[in-house]
C-alpha cells in the first residue's frame, strides 16, 4: 500500500491539467482456493495481485489508468495517462494536497492477516463430498470448491481524505449431477460471505452439499416447464434475484443520469404495487455485498429505493452524484484496480409483508412456484428482464405438484411490480453466493425476498 | 516489457518453481497494452490507457497440482510465492494423470494475428471514431436522441509460455473493437440497442458509420413491438444470437464438463445428434482470426478438430488432462486453466438471411436474447428474446417479452436451413440458421 506522500504526489500529478476530482485506489488481493472432483482434492490455487488505479473526473468525463508495477516511475506514468482527459478543461491551479486519514467503522475483522491451515479447507470439501454422495444413490458426480480471499484497499481522494479497508470473502460451493436412466439433472448450492472459515463451524458443509444434491434430484425427476402466461409464486430468499433484475439495475445512477433507464426522472412517482418496498444496504454484517467503505471510500449506507410502491432514490457513485447534485450513497464499486468504479447494488432485498406461504400457494389456481433462482438479466430502457429458475414446481388448484425443468421467466420490471398481489411474512436473505455482472465487471452481491405472488408472468418452458 | 523479456520471465518462473521443489511446471506471461475511449454526443466521456501484466504458473509435485497467479515479477517475490504454492500442493491428492502435456508445439507459425496499423494507431483517431459513431447514430434516425455511449478499444497482447519439458514460445496479437449503444425515444417510449465489431486488424473492423447505422436501426425497429401468442413455430436465429447457441453447444462439448457428467452429450460419440446440415468445427489455425493462436495455454499446437460432421458427433474438445482422463488425445483447447474454444463455428450454408426469412411462411426471427438458462446436464434451453414475427415470408411486426425454448439436442436435430453469412468476429461464431420448431412463449 502506498504511503501518504506518494498518494499526495500522484493526486497532484493526476490533476496537472485540472479536473474536478481525482482518486487513487490501491488494492492488494490474496486468494486461496481448493477444488474437489471425483472424491479427491484435485487442485489448489494461490493468487496474489496488487496494483493502483488512478482516476481524474472532469464534468461528466473520466480519465483512468492503472499500474501493477508499484515503482514511482510507473505510478506517475499512470497519473499522466489519467490526467489527459482534462487536457482541454479550463486551467485550474492545483495546490498541495494534505492527506488526512479518516476512520471507518469496520464491518468485519480488520486484523486477520492470513488464511487458515490448508487441511481445514480440504476437510470442508471432503465432508461436502461424502454428504452429497450419501444423499441419494442417483448422485453421479460431485464437484466442490472453496475460495478464501482477503482484499486490502486504500483509497485517497483529491480532498485529501484517505481510508483503508480489509475485506474478507469466503465461498464454499457444491455442484451435483444426478443421473437416473436417460434423465440428468444438476443442482448447485453455496454459502459463505464476508467472514472467515469459522463460518462453517456453524453452517455445516454437509448442509450445503445436501441442498445441492436435493436440487439435482428434483431436476432429475422434473417434467418440462409449461409455456405461456400464468401466476407465479416467487420463493423466499433467492427470489431477490427478481428485485435485483426487475428494478435494482434500473435504479443505478449512471443509467438515470444519462436518461437511459425507464426510471429516469421518476423519483417520487409510483412505480410498483403499494405492497412493494425495496431496500439496498451495504452494512449488513457478513453479506457479500457489504463493505465498510465502498471502492470510492464512501461508507456503506442503508438506502430506501422504493417505499410502498413509490420511487425514493437511486444508488449513487461519486461521479454521478456530483452531476445530479446529491450525495454519494456508498454504491461506487469495482471489480479491481484495473477498472473504474460504477454505481452498483450491495445487498438488495424486500422486507416482509403479512401473508403466510400457505395462503399464497393456496390462492394460486394455475402457476409455478419458483423456489430457487439461478441468475438473471435486464434490459434497462424498457425494463424487460429474465431470470432462471434453478428449482421450480407446478402449482395446480392451490397445491404444489410436479417439479419442472429449468426454465427462463420473462417479464417487464415495472409491470411485474404492479402485479404483486401478496407479500409473505417470511422475508430472508438468500444464501451467500451471488455475483452481479455489469459492463464486464463482476462484484459480489446479496439478495433477499419474502415469498411474493405475481399475478401474471411469462414462463418459457416447452410443456403444456 | 518486450516479447523476449516476457519469455525470459516465464523461463525464470519455471526454474524458480523447480528450485522450490516442483517436479514439473509451466509458466505463462501475459503483457497487455490496452486503450479505450468512450463518447456520448459531442463529449469524450472516458479515456483509459494502461499496460498490465500477469504471470500464471502451474506447479506439479508428483501429481499434485497448484496454480499460482501474480502480477509481481520481482524475483524475490516470485521465489517466496512459488515456495508457498509448492507447499500448498501437499494438500492436493496425487493424481497420476496430472502433469504437463506429453506433446508440445514444434514451431510457432506466424498466423497473422498482429496488425501494426491497429497497434500504432494514435489515440486521437480512436477519439475521432467514437465521436463519429455518436454523430452517425443521430443522423440515422431522428428518434435516436441519446446513447449509453460509443466505444473504441484496442489491445496489444504478448503471450509467452515456457515449461520444464523444454518448450518455450511466444507470440503477439492485436485486437480492436468498435461498439455503440443508442437510445431512441418515441413519445413516452424508450428503446436501446447495442451493436459492435471486433477484429485483429483495423482494416477488418466495420466502419463507424456501419456500426452506428446497424445499432440505430435495431433500436428504432422495436417501437410498437407486441408480445406474441404462445405457439410452436420455426425460429430463425440471426448470426449473433446463433453464435450464443453455439456457445451452449461448446459447453456440452468441453471435456471438463463431459468428464463430470455435466453434459447432455456424455457417451454419445458417433451418434447422429444434429441434422445433416450441422457441421461444427474447432480450428485454431485460421489466419488472422480472433480465435486463432499458434499454441494453447499449455503449449500444445492448436489444430482443426471436426466436432460434428453432418450431424454426427465426432469429438469432444480436450486439454491434456481431460484427454488422459477420457482416453483421448488433446485437441489443443487448453485455455487459462480450463478448456476454451479456438474458432468454434457452424459451417456456413447458402443464401442470405433475407432469403432465409423469405423461405419461412410463418415463424419468428430472433435478433437478441437475454438470460443464460442452459442446463448442460440435460440440455434444456430457454431464453428471453426479441425480434420479429414472420408472416408469409416477410417481417410482419416486432415482438418482445417472450421466451424461446427447446432442448439443445432437439434444436441441433431441427436445424433445417443455414445461411451463408458466417463471419469470424469472435471465437464462437455462427451463420444465421433456422430451427424447424421451438416453443415460443408469450401471452
Amino acid at each position: 500500500m502506498l504511503d501518504d506522500d506518494t498518494l499526495a504526489r500522484l493526486l497532484s500529478r493526476a490533476l496537472r491539467f485540472g479536473g474536478d476530482y481525482a482518486d487513487v485506489f490501491c488494492e492488494r488481493r490474496n486468494a486461496l482456493s481448493y477444488r474437489l472432483q471425483e472424491g479427491r482434492i484435485h487442485e489448489s490455487g494461490l493468487s496474489l495481485t496488487q496494483g493502483v488505479g488512478i482516476r481524474v473526473i472532469v464534468g461528466e468525463s473520466a480519465g483512468y489508468a492503472y499500474s501493477d508495477d508499484l515503482s514511482l516511475e510507473s505510478l506517475l506514468r499512470a497519473a499522466d495517462a489519467a490526467s489527459l482527459i482534462a487536457r482541454n478543461a479550463p486551467a485550474r491551479k492545483q495546490g498541495a494536497i494534505a492527506i488526512v486519514p479518516a476512520k471507518v467503522a469496520p464491518l468485519y475483522d480488520q486484523h486477520r492477516d492470513g488464511h487458515a491451515p490448508a487441511a481445514h479447507y480440504a476437510d470442508l470439501l471432503s465432508r461436502a463430498d461424502v454428504a452429497a454422495r450419501a444423499f441419494d444413490p442417483r448422485v453421479a458426480s460431485v464437484n466442490a470448491h472453496v475460495t478464501d480471499e482477503i482484499q486490502d484497499v486504500r483509497i485517497a481522494g483529491s480532498d485529501g481524505r484517505v481510508v483503508g479497508d480489509r475485506r474478507p470473502l469466503i465461498t464454499l460451493g457444491v455442484q451435483v449431477v444426478g443421473v437416473a436412466g436417460a434423465e440428468r439433472g444438476s443442482g448447485y448450492a453455496a454459502d459463505g460471505g464476508r467472514t472467515s472459515i469459522n463460518y462453517f463451524d456453524e453452517h455445516d458443509p454437509e448442509k450445503i452439499a445436501r441442498e445441492a444434491a436435493r436440487i439435482a434430484m428434483v431436476n432429475v425427476e422434473a417434467v418440462p416447464a409449461p409455456a405461456g402466461e400464468m401466476e407465479m409464486v416467487v420463493g423466499a430468499g433467492s427470489g431477490g434475484v427478481l428485485l435485483h433484475e426487475a428494478v435494482g439495475h434500473g435504479l443505478e445512477s449512471d443509467f438515470n443520469r444519462r436518461g437511459v433507464s425507464l426510471y429516469s426522472g421518476r423519483v417520487g412517482q409510483r412505480v410498483a404495487s403499494e405492497l412493494v418496498t425495496i431496500l439496498d444496504d451495504g452494512n449488513l454484517p457478513g453479506e457479500r455485498g457489504s463493505c465498510s467503505v465502498d471502492d470510492e471510500g464512501v461508507a456503506g449506507a442503508h438506502k430506501v429505493l422504493v417505499e410502498n410502491g413509490v420511487l425514493r432514490g437511486y444508488m449513487q457513485d461519486r461521479l454521478n452524484a456530483r452531476l445530479m447534485g446529491v450525495a454519494p450513497t456508498g454504491s461506487g464499486r469495482r471489480q479491481s484496480f484495473r477498472v473504474m468504479p460504477q454505481p452498483r447494488m450491495c445487498n438488495t432485498y424486500m422486507p416482509g409483508g403479512e401473508s403466510t406461504f400457505e395462503e399464497i400457494v393456496a390462492s394460486t389456481k394455475r402457476g409455478i412456484y419458483a423456489k430457487g433462482f439461478g441468475g438473471g438479466q435486464v434490459e434497462i430502457s424498457k425494463g424487460d428482464f429474465v431470470f432462471m429458475v434453478a428449482e421450480g414446481y407446478l402449482i395446480e388448484d392451490g397445491r404444489i405438484t410436479a417439479p419442472i425443468k429449468n426454465a427462463t421467466i420473462v417479464g417487464n420490471g415495472p409491470e411485474a411490480m404492479t402485479k404483486v398481489t401478496a407479500v409473505g411474512n417470511d422475508a430472508r436473505l438468500a444464501s451467500r453466493h451471488y455475483t452481479c455482472g455489469k459492463g464486464g465487471q463482476y462484484v459480489p452481491v446479496g439478495v433477499g425476498m419474502p415469498t411474493v405472488k405475481i399475478a401474471a408472468i411469462t414462463v418459457g418452458g416447452t410443456g403444456d | 516489457m518486450t516479447e523476449a523479456e516476457a519469455l525470459q520471465t516465464a523461463r525464470d518462473a519455471v526454474a524458480i518453481a523447480l528450485d522450490a521443489g516442483a517436479t514439473s511446471a509451466d509458466a505463462s506471461v501475459g503483457v497487455g497494452r490496452r486503450f479505450s475511449v468512450e463518447a456520448r454526443d459531442t463529449t469524450v466521456t472516458k479515456l483509459e490507457q494502461s499496460t498490465g501484466k500477469s504471470l500464471q504458473v502451474r506447479v506439479f509435485v508428483d501429481g499434485r497440482k497448484t496454480t499460482f497467479a501474480t502480477a509481481d515479477f520481482e524475483p524475490a517475490a516470485m521465489r517466496a510465492a512459488l515456495a508457498r504454492a509448492v507447499a500448498q500442493a501437499a494438500h492436493v491428492e496425487s493424481d497420476p494423470l496430472a502433469r504437463l502435456p506429453d506433446e508440445s508445439a514444434d514451431d510457432v507459425p506466424d498466423l497473422g494475428l498482429y496488425d501494426a496499423a491497429l497497434a500504432e494507431r494514435a489515440e486521437e483517431a480512436g477519439a475521432d471514431d467514437v465521436l463519429a459513431m455518436e454523430r452517425a447514430l443521430r443522423a440515422t434516425d431522428a428518434r435516436v436522441d441519446n446513447s449509453g455511449g460509443s466505444h473504441y478499444g484496442s489491445a496489444v497482447s504478448v503471450v509467452a509460455l515456457a515449461n520444464s519439458n523444454g518448450f518455450a514460445g511466444s507470440y503477439v496479437t492485436t485486437r480492436g473493437s468498435r461498439s455503440t449503444g443508442p437510445v431512441a425515444t418515441d413519445g413516452p417510449h424508450k428503446r436501446t440497442a447495442h451493436y459492435g465489431t471486433a477484429a485483429r486488424s483495423l482494416a477488418e473492423l466495420e466502419s463507424n458509420e456501419d456500426v452506428a447505422r446497424t445499432a440505430a436501426r435495431r433500436a428504432v425497429e422495436m417501437f410498437g413491438a407486441r408480445k406474441p401468442q404462445t405457439a410452436r413455430l420455426p425460429v430463425i436465429f440471426e448470426r449473433d444470437v446463433a453464435a450464443a447457441v453455439l456457445s451452449d453447444v461448446f459447453s456440452a462439448i468441453s471435456a471438463a464438463n463431459v468428464a463430470v457428467g455435466n453434459s447432455w452429450l456424455v457417451d454419445r460419440i458417433g451418434e447422429r445428434i444434429g441434422s445433416d446440415l450441422v457441421t461444427i468445427v474447432d480450428d485454431g489455425r485460421l489466419a488472422g482470426l480472433l480465435g486463432s493462436s499458434p499454441f494453447d495455454s499449455e503449449g500444445v499446437a492448436t489444430r482443426r478438430t471436426p466436432v460434428f460432421e453432418r450431424g454426427v458427433l465426432r469429438s469432444f474438445l480436450f486439454d491434456s488432462y481431460f484427454a488422459r482422463r477420457l482416453g483421448a488425445a488433446t485437441t489443443g483447447n487448453a485455455a487459462g486453466g480450463g478448456i476454451g474454444p479456438n474458432s468454434f463455428y457452424l459451417e456456413a450454408g447458402t443464401g442470405s438471411l433475407p432469403e432465409l426469412i423469405a423461405k419461412t411462411s410463418r415463424g419468428v426471427l430472433v435478433l437478441d436474447t437475454i438470460g443464460f438458462a442452459t442446463e448442460h446436464a440435460s440440455g434444456t434451453y430457454s431464453r428471453g428474446a426479441r425480434g420479429f414475427a414472420i408472416e408469409n415470408g416477410e417481417l410482419a411486426y416486432p415482438i418482445e417479452e417472450f421466451t424461446i425454448a427447446a432442448s439443445l439436442p432437439d434444436m441441433l436435430a431441427g436445424i433445417d436451413a443455414i445461411a451463408a453469412d458466417l463471419r469470424f468476429d469472435g471465437s464462437v461464431v455462427s451463420p444465421s440458421f433456422r430451427v424447424a420448431e421451438m416453443t415460443v412463449s408469450g401471452g
